[in-house]
C-alpha cells in the first residue's frame, strides 16, 4: 500500500529524512514514531506530495507518487493536528464537508455526510457554525472530512491531542472499526499509551533515520533482556531473595521493602512457579503481576540507544 | 492537470460565494457608484455655453489642475473630449479593484499561515488549483463590478443626454484586463512573502512604483527628471500594466486598432505570466505555513 525506497529530504545540508524505507501493507495499523525534530513531518509530508523528497522514491497503491499525481491524492484521507481556526469559521459543519466533498466529487455526498456525522454523533450539530465547535468536536469532524472520498490510507496526525478521555476513547474506536472496514492507519503521535493500544506495527525515527520498525510485541521484546515479576507480600524474608535466586528461570531477585522483585528469562510465563515457590516457603502474596514494558519505556530506550550509537560513531 | 483544474474551480466557486457574502465588496461598489455618479453631475454642471469649463465647477477645476500636473494638458483634454464618463469609470471601478486586489492578497496570505492551503492540498488540489480559484474568483467580481457600474453609467447617460462615447467600451476591456494584472501581481506577492501584511505592503509598493513611473513618462517638468523618468520607465514598461493601459490609450486616441488589440493582448499576456509565474513559484515553495 505504502512503500519508501532511499527515501531523502535534505534542507540545504541539513539531512532531514535520510535514506528511509517503509513497508506498510493494506489494512494495516502503521504508528510513526520519533522525538521532536527526529524528521516525522517532513516524511508524512512527502508521503502527502505536499513537499518532494530530494531522493528517493515513494510508491502509492503499486504505482510511483509524485507531488503531480492529485489522482492518487483522492484515495488518502488526512487528518492534520490542527484545524485551521479562523478559516470557514462561518460555515455550518454540512456546509464545510460538502465544501470538501466537492472538492473530493464524493457521490451522493450529502447521504455520505449525514451518514458520517451520525458515526460521530455528530448529526444533531451539523448546523452550527464550526467556529463555536469544541476542539473534540473540530477533531471528528476533522476525520470525517477526511473520511469523505472512503479513501485507503488514513493519515493521522496526533489524532487524539487534547482530547478528554471520552474522546479519545470516540477517536480511538473509530479508528479501530474504519480499520476493520479495510482502511490501511498511519499514525503519527506523541501519546504512546494509545499507539501501543492500536497499532499493528510501528516504526521509530530519529534524526532522520529509521531504526525500529516492527511488531508492536516485538518492539517490546526486542529492547528487554529480562522480565519482571513483581510480588507484594506480608513480609519479606531477609533470605528470601538469595532461595528465590535458586530457582532455574530466575536470573536475578531483590527485596524493597515488602516487595520482591524477581527477574526472570525471556520466554515463557513463570507467574504460577514463582507464587507456588512462595507459597511452599509459607509466605502470603497480597499481588504477584508481571511488570510489561510500555511503548513509552521502548520508545525512551531505543532513541536514547540511537543517540549514544551515533555520539560514539562522532555523528 | 485536469484534477487541479476542477479543484480550482470548486475552491474559486466557494471564494467568490463567500466574497458575495462579504459586506466589504459592497461597500466598496457603492463608494465607486457615488463617486462616478458625483463626477457625471459635477460635469454637467461645468459645461457652459463654450462647451466643457473645467473652472466652472470647483470638482472639476481640482481633477483637471490635478492631472494636468501629473499626466500633462493634453491628456486631460483627451480624457475629458468624449464627456465625464471614461474619467468617472476609472474613478469608480479604482475603489473596487483596489479591494478586491488587497482583499485577495490578505485573504491568500492568512489562509495560506493558517494551514488552510495545506489542508486543501491534502485533497485532489494543489498550489496552482488554489491560484486558480482566486484569480477566477477576482475576475468575476471584477466583470460583474464593470458591468455594474457600466449600467449605471448608461442609466446616467440617457437620463443627462450624454453619451457613454466610443472610448467607453474600450476603457471597459483595458480596465478589465488592467485590473486582472494586478491582481495576478497580487497574487505573486502572497505567494513569496510571508505574512499577509507583508503581502500587502509589497503589492501597495510595486503598484505605487508601476503609478509613479506611468505619471512620470507623461510629465515633462526639466530634463534630469524626464531623462529619470523615462530611464526607470523603460526599465519597468515590460512588467507595468499602466505601460500597456497607456498604449491602449494612445491606440484609441491615434485610431489604430492594431495598437489597441496589441495593447489588450499584451495586458491578458502578462496576467497570465504572473499567474504561470506564481503557479511555478508555488510549486516550488509549496503551500506550508
Amino acid at each position: 500500500m505504502i512503500r519508501t525506497r532511499g527515501l531523502v529530504k535534505r534542507y540545504g545540508a541539513f539531512a532531514a529524512v535520510n535514506g528511509i524505507d517503509l513497508n506498510i501493507p493494506r489494512g494495516e495499523i502503521y504508528g510513526f514514531l520519533g522525538p521532536n525534530g527526529a524528521g516525522k513531518t517532513s516524511t508524512i509530508m512527502m508521503l502527502l506530495g505536499i513537499t518532494r523528497p530530494t531522493a528517493g522514491e515513494i510508491h502509492l497503491f503499486g504505482e510511483r507518487y509524485s507531488p503531480r499525481r492529485l489522482d492518487l491524492r483522492r484515495r488518502i484521507g488526512v487528518v492534520p493536528e490542527k484545524h485551521p481556526r479562523g478559516v470557514w469559521h462561518w460555515m455550518s459543519a454540512a456546509e464545510y464537508l460538502r465544501f470538501f466533498a466537492d472538492i473530493f466529487e464524493v457521490p451522493r455526498r450529502n447521504e455520505r455526510i449525514g451518514m458520517l456525522l451520525e458515526k460521530v454523533d455528530l448529526a444533531a450539530f451539523q448546523k452550527r457554525r464550526i467556529g463555536d465547535f469544541s476542539r473534540g468536536m473540530l477533531q471528528k469532524l476533522s476525520i470525517i472530512r477526511a473520511l469523505l472520498a472512503d479513501p485507503d490510507i488514513l493519515f493521522l496526525d496526533e489524532p487524539i491531542s487534547g482530547l478528554d478521555p471520552l474522546g479519545i476513547k470516540q477517536v480511538r474506536d473509530l479508528i479501530l472499526s474504519e480499520n476493520r472496514e479495510g482502511r490501511t492507519i498511519f499514525i503519527s503521535s506523541h501519546q504512546l499509551s494509545e499507539m501501543e493500544k492500536i497499532c499493528d506495527r510501528v516504526a521509530i525515527i530519529s534524526r532522520g533515520k529509521l531504526i525500529a520498525e516492527d511488531a508492536m510485541e516485538s518492539i517490546l521484546s526486542r529492547i528487554s533482556s529480562d522480565r519482571e515479576i513483581r510480588v507484594e507480600l506480608e513480609t519479606v524474608p531477609a533470605a528470601l531473595p538469595a532461595r528465590v535466586k535458586d530457582l532455574p528461570f530466575v536470573r536475578d531477585a531483590a527485596a524493597e521493602g515488602n516487595v520482591l522483585t524477581v527477574k526472570i528469562q525471556r520466554e515463557g510465563d513463570f507467574r504460577k512457579p514463582v507464587a507456588e515457590f512462595l507459597i511452599s516457603q509459607g509466605l502470603v502474596a497480597l499481588s504477584l503481576a508481571e511488570k510489561a514494558l510500555s511503548l513509552e519505556e521502548a520508545f525512551i530506550t531505543i532513541t536514547q540507544e540511537n543517540v549514544v550509537e551515533l555520539a560514539e560513531r562522532g555523528e | 492537470m485536469r484534477i487541479s483544474i476542477r479543484s480550482g474551480l470548486v475552491i474559486g466557486w466557494r471564494q467568490l460565494f463567500e466574497s458575495l457574502l462579504s459586506p466589504g465588496f459592497y461597500v466598496m461598489l457603492s463608494v465607486g457608484l457615488a463617486l462616478g455618479s458625483l463626477l457625471v453631475a459635477g460635469f454637467t454642471g461645468s459645461i457652459d455655453s463654450s462647451g466643457f469649463e473645467p473652472q466652472a465647477s470647483p470638482l472639476y477645476d481640482l481633477i483637471s489642475r490635478s492631472l494636468s500636473g501629473a499626466f500633462g494638458a493634453t491628456f486631460v483634454e483627451k480624457l475629458f473630449a468624449e464627456g465625464p464618463f471614461l474619467f468617472a469609470l476609472v474613478a469608480a471601478f479604482l475603489p473596487v479593484s483596489v479591494y478586491l486586489a488587497i482583499a485577495s492578497v490578505f485573504r491568500f496570505a492568512q489562509e495560506k499561515n493558517a494551514g488552510a492551503v495545506e489542508l486543501l492540498v491534502y485533497g485532489p488540489a494543489d498550489g496552482t488549483s488554489y491560484i486558480l480559484a482566486a484569480f477566477l474568483k477576482d475576475l468575476i467580481l471584477s466583470a460583474g463590478s464593470l458591468a455594474l457600474i457600466a449600467a449605471a453609467f448608461a442609466v446616467e447617460a440617457a437620463l443627462t443626454n450624454l453619451l457613454l462615447g466610443p472610448l467607453f467600451l474600450w476603457a471597459l476591456a483595458a480596465l478589465f484586463l488592467l485590473s486582472a494584472s494586478f491582481f495576478a501581481y497580487g497574487l505573486l506577492c502572497s505567494i513569496v512573502v510571508v505574512s499577509s501584511s507583508s503581502a500587502i505592503a509589497l503589492f501597495l509598493g510595486i503598484s505605487l512604483v508601476f503609478s509613479l513611473v506611468f505619471a512620470g513618462s507623461f510629465t515633462i517638468v526639466s530634463a534630469p527628471v524626464r531623462t529619470l523618468s523615462s530611464t526607470a520607465a523603460a526599465l519597468l514598461s515590460w512588467i507595468s500594466p499602466f505601460f500597456y493601459a497607456g498604449m491602449i490609450f494612445r491606440g484609441v486616441q491615434a485610431g489604430s486598432q492594431g495598437a489597441v488589440l496589441a495593447g489588450l493582448l499584451l495586458l491578458a499576456f502578462l496576467s497570465a505570466l504572473l499567474v504561470l509565474a506564481g503557479r511555478l513559484i508555488i510549486d516550488a515553495k509549496g503551500v506550508r505555513a
